[in-house]
């Protein structure tokens, strides 16, 4: 594959036969073609929140720098967890639109959290621990995968992975009932989303890839108003595209009637 | 060119061990760190004992969302009820500082009708006090902190701000748009306690967003930076990394002091002549009900049942917005422009009290997590609706939710670390809530779309707490009296924000810091009665205004009158 290409934004290039499988590819809206893996997806070509970390302080410059090509030992996950665990966050958070080098790793922080029992200062009552959730979460999401389609989770196709996952997604699992009275599906999936966003969102190439500017202590930001970029920030470049062929992730419904916070995880989110 | 722009200098008193101390106060936040202060200025010996660190902002505090997380409580709590509020990093601070380290900073104050909430919608409870009470607290912390805002303020009592209000950011200049479209009042560039220009050896906002991370800037108001500093200069000592596991009760029916373990686990005990609790609404009570004893099975000061009752949260339903422009969120304090158009109780509304509308400005982590709750994004939808990050605006409203005896903290059976009952905390709506959060829900989305919004979503949350030791002026109802006195304990007192008996629709940072000051002047006026004598004297002592901090007094700000 040719890098150089590869790199050139906003461009449409043909799937080649060494090239990673198309279906999984995010596709241009109008051929309907695989779009090449990036170094930088996202509307923001060039932005690199990396290279402004001259004018950040030094302890903001260490928490953010470690957070960068960490290669952590997986401590609380066996070596079965950890596969089916970063199975589960390739689909939570896709990356197939990243080079291998260019891609974010989600499960260090999770293990490393789970590790040390470090939590968000709460459980909900109709909740286990979180060490636990991850251990029944397994259990669930691989007796799903069994009875949809009669095989464990991570021996399925791709397509069929992401199915299994929107039944948790829906709250409507078929499967582990056991499990499901035990904890509570919607919390469930509420806490593995914040746990892949907490990684992969707290990563500066995530910065570089929604155009968020990133720490700016002491520097300043300057250009409050109308969307300005600083003259170090760059302009939205927009391109087109669409979810890969095999994805049940790219449609997310629109608005609900909910108005309180205990519904609107559920599937069915109206109110009595 | 790099390094702190702002330097805090500690030395510090160390009281002896076993010394007995005037006041100890258990918890070092927004309440807490004023206490101290004031406590230490007027000659007291006094004792702050706070569970987190005593930060050193340029070395402990980053520009980073997920680098700061131990600025909130994590330690373990239960959250359940129909309606289970989100704790940690959502509502409860650790460290000293607590709260007001991490809030947003806006600082309306209450309307003059909180104060008589009963007596005029027959729902909730009145306080103990009026406005015209609190009201020299407020516009003297107003000066302290010092709050930016407009000169004039129209809602509730009319007054205005000492500093200028803030640069629009593109929240803010969402939220003038679609208020102005719909005519509806809104304020600019604050209140918010963040500086517009530089105080003393503090220096200016320089907008970079990360205001609920922690101001290493030191350009927004903590009691870490406003009070603390001249509590140590005054001699008092600051006990960090020091949990309070219970209070003490002596055979006279006094409180003799408190139980606490150090950074090792280690117990120890400090003598003091009068406690005071600023744990917040969740870990005052846990901490009274962890205290039971001989003669208060049920949880110390406890003898009206109300320990624990009556916890409150704001509704604080955020409404996203997506504009064809960018607007870059990021950028400007979250807190900068509102409006309380809506404050008050309306006849044709089918609710009681009301609700405001307020800037938000999440950053990627935050805000990813709203598309999950508001719009069910996984996978590729997710980060599809992140790549459009800078598109999006949020408002969050602030609306009121009433006092309920059910929702209240108790004791779990689980234990921390330090084999101390966790707390579980009940919370569940009640219909007044459920109508109020649904008017003020489909207001936000209006004025959201007649900002230009091509898309609105909302995710629905809570924000603040408070209630828990309510104030009041009958032992059988409440926690404490109007100056924080515990009814069951002479020398017992509580301070922050589980004394509040209603809420109102105000971020209660700036209440829990003026209701502080003014228990500071009363036990002041006191003296040593506090520590000799049961008797409890109810009269009202004038503002002390020799007590602040110097140079926040008298140095050319405009003093409202």
């Amino acid at each position: 594959m040719n890098r150089q290409l590869s790199t050139q934004f906003g461009e449409k290039f043909k799937k080649r036969s060494h090239d990673p499988d198309s279906t999984l590819l995010p596709r241009d809206p109008r051929s309907g073609e695989a779009l090449l893996p990036r170094d930088q997806p996202g509307y923001y070509a060039g932005f690199s929140t990396l290279s402004q970390q001259s004018f950040w302080d030094a302890a903001t410059r260490k928490v953010v720098t470690d957070r960068v090509g960490q290669n952590a030992p997986i401590r609380f996950f066996n070596s079965d967890e950890a596969s089916f665990w970063t199975t589960v966050f390739d689909h939570l958070i896709p990356q197939t639109d990243r080079i291998p080098e260019r891609r974010i790793p989600i499960l260090p922080a999770l293990d490393e959290r789970l590790r040390l029992d470090r939590t968000s200062g709460y459980r909900f009552e109709d909740m286990p621990h979180d060490r636990e959730a991850y251990r029944l979460g397994f259990d669930a999401i691989n007796q799903e995968a069994q009875s949809q389609y009669h095989a464990d989770f991570i021996s399925l196709p791709h397509l069929q992975q992401d199915l299994v996952l929107k039944e948790i997604h829906d709250g409507e699992p078929k499967a582990a009932r056991e499990i499901w009275k035990r904890m509570s599906v919607h919390r469930f999936w509420q806490l593995m989303m914040g746990d892949a966003i907490d990684a992969y969102y707290a990563h500066p190439w995530a910065w570089d890839e929604i155009g968020f500017g990133g720490p700016a202590y002491p520097r300043a930001y300057i250009r409050l108003e109308r969307g300005e970029a600083e003259p170090w920030e760059v302009e939205e470049q927009r391109y087109e595209w669409i979810a890969p062929a095999h994805a049940a992730s790219g449609e997310i419904e629109g608005t609900h009637e909910f108005h309180t916070e205990s519904v609107q995880h559920r599937s069915h989110r109206r109110e009595r | 060119m790099l390094g702190s722009l702002q330097h805090i200098d500690l030395p510090m008193r160390k009281f002896k061990e076993l010394e007995e101390v005037d006041y100890v106060i258990v918890g070092v936040g927004s309440a807490g760190g004023v206490l101290l202060q004031r406590l230490a200025r007027a000659g007291f010996n006094v004792v702050g004992l706070e569970a987190g660190p005593l930060w050193d902002t340029e070395r402990d505090w980053v520009s980073d969302e997920a680098g700061s997380h131990e600025l909130y409580w994590e330690d373990p709590r239960v959250t359940g009820g129909t309606d289970p509020l989100a704790l940690g990093a959502n509502n409860c601070g650790r460290g000293v500082g607590g709260g007001s380290v991490h809030w947003a900073a806006f600082t309306p104050r209450l309307h003059p009708s909180d104060f008589e909430v009963y007596t005029r919608d027959g729902v909730g409870s009145d306080w103990p006090i009026t406005y015209e009470e609190i009201r020299p607290y407020y516009e003297q912390l107003e000066l302290e902190m010092p709050v930016a805002g407009p000169a004039y303020y129209p809602w509730g009592h009319p007054h205005g701000y000492p500093y200028g209000p803030h640069p629009m950011g593109g929240v803010g200049n969402a939220l003038i748009r679609g208020c102005s479209a719909l005519n509806i009042p809104v304020s600019i560039g604050g209140p918010v306690a963040i500086l517009s220009g530089s105080h003393g050896d503090r220096p200016h906002c320089i907008y970079r967003g990360f205001c609920i991370q922690g101001c290493k800037v030191g350009a927004k108001a903590s009691t870490l930076i406003t009070h603390v500093p001249d509590a140590l200069h005054s001699g008092a000592e600051i006990r960090d990394h020091s949990m309070v596991g219970r209070v003490s009760l002596g055979k006279d029916g006094r409180v003799n002091g408190v139980h606490y373990f150090d950074k090792d686990g280690k117990e120890h005990f400090q003598c003091a002549k009068s406690v005071i609790l600023c744990g917040y609404a969740i870990e005052t009570p846990r901490l009274l009900l962890n205290s039971a004893c001989s003669g208060f099975e049920h949880g110390l000061a406890n003898l009206s049942d109300t320990v624990g009752r009556y916890l409150m949260a704001q509704a604080g339903t955020v409404v996203l917005g997506r504009f064809d422009q960018l607007v870059r969120m990021y950028k400007a304090p979250p807190a900068h422009a509102l409006t309380e158009e809506f404050y008050e109780t309306d006849p044709k509304n089918d609710f009681a009290r009301g609700f405001a509308i307020q800037t938000v400005g999440p950053l990627p982590l935050a805000f990813g997590k709203q598309m999950v709750a508001a719009k069910k994004a996984w996978g590729w939808g997710l980060r599809r609706e992140m790549m459009d990050y800078n598109h999006w605006a949020s408002f969050g409203l602030l609306g009121e939710i009433l006092p309920w005896p059910e929702n209240r903290v108790t004791l779990d059976e689980e234990k921390d670390r330090f084999g101390l009952p966790i707390a579980h905390v009940s919370f569940n709506l009640h219909e007044n809530d459920k109508r109020l959060i649904k008017a003020a829900t489909e207001k936000t989305v209006e004025v959201m779309h007649a900002a230009g919004a091509a898309e609105v979503v909302h995710e629905a949350r809570y924000a603040h707490l408070v209630g828990a030791a309510r104030m009041g002026s009958d032992p059988r109802t409440s926690v404490v009296d109007k100056f924080g006195r515990s009814h069951d304990i002479p020398n017992l007192f509580i301070c922050d924000g589980s004394i509040m008996p209603t809420q109102g629709s105000a971020n209660p940072g700036l209440t829990i810091q003026a209701l502080a000051a003014r228990t500071a002047d009363y036990l002041i006026s006191q003296g040593d009665r506090v520590f000799t004598s049961n008797d409890r004297n109810m009269a009202t002592p004038p503002i002390r205004r020799e007590f602040a901090p110097p140079e926040t007094w008298g140095k050319g700000v405009p003093r409202l009158t």
